[in-house]
């Protein structure tokens, strides 16, 4: 078993209703995976949303193993200025 | 040089000079919080940060920006938090040799961070209720 940290932003936050969540996850699970739960546990409400994917803080474009202890967010789109 | 900075305070602006001997062109862009969203009046927009990572992006482009460009200075404040309408959420100020390569980058680095800097706002509704800002980049 691995532990994730997800950290949730903006319509994520809101779809989820938190700011965090600890996921206790099998081995071997990548982050396409991890955001199929996501998804699903948002119930509908991020299904319109285009999400980009960062690991420990820095942004993957390519589906990644998760390893124990890695923190994971999924960036919907951003609106700094 | 380059300098970015997220606070969560009012942005104080970069100092300007008159001695500076090589630099010909000072840009300065305040991005400021307007009244409305979508047509609804808001009492604010609250600011909402990816800790670490949003001034890691920032300075990652501001490299980028300096790089492409013959610029001398970059230097960017980003505000987090709550900000009134009218206030500046947004203060980047780039030096260089010529107006035009200022311009250039002013561009370049404004739209790169509107595509990368993990930001969001939350627009606070005249009755108090907070909800995702719809405001999207293109």
């Amino acid at each position: 078993m691995i532990t994730i940290r997800l950290k949730c932003f903006s319509q994520v936050k809101y779809a989820l209703g938190e700011n965090e969540i600890i996921f206790e996850l099998e081995n071997g699970v990548f982050t396409e995976d991890l955001e199929k739960i996501v998804r699903k546990k948002a119930k509908g409400k991020l299904d319109d949303v285009t999400l980009s994917t960062a690991v420990n803080k820095k942004y993957i474009s390519k589906n990644t193993e998760l390893k124990d202890g890695d923190e994971v967010a999924f960036i919907p789109p951003v609106q700094g200025g | 040089m380059i300098k970015v900075e997220i606070v969560g305070s009012s942005i104080t602006p970069f100092d300007s000079n008159d001695n500076q001997k090589e630099k010909g062109a000072e840009l300065i862009f305040n991005g400021r919080v307007r009244g409305t969203e979508h047509g609804k009046k808001i009492r604010m927009l609250e600011y909402e940060q990816y800790e670490d990572m949003a001034e890691k992006e920032l300075r990652m482009i501001a490299q980028e920006t300096q790089n492409k460009f013959p610029i001398k200075d970059l230097l960017c404040r980003h505000r987090i938090g709550g900000v009134k309408v009218g206030e500046t959420s947004l203060h980047v100020s780039v030096w260089s040799k010529h107006r035009k390569e200022g311009l250039e980058a002013m561009s370049f680095f404004i739209i790169e961070l509107k595509k990368r800097v993990p930001i969001w706002k939350w627009a606070i509704l005249e009755n108090g209720e907070k909800i995702p800002s719809e405001c999207k980049h293109e």
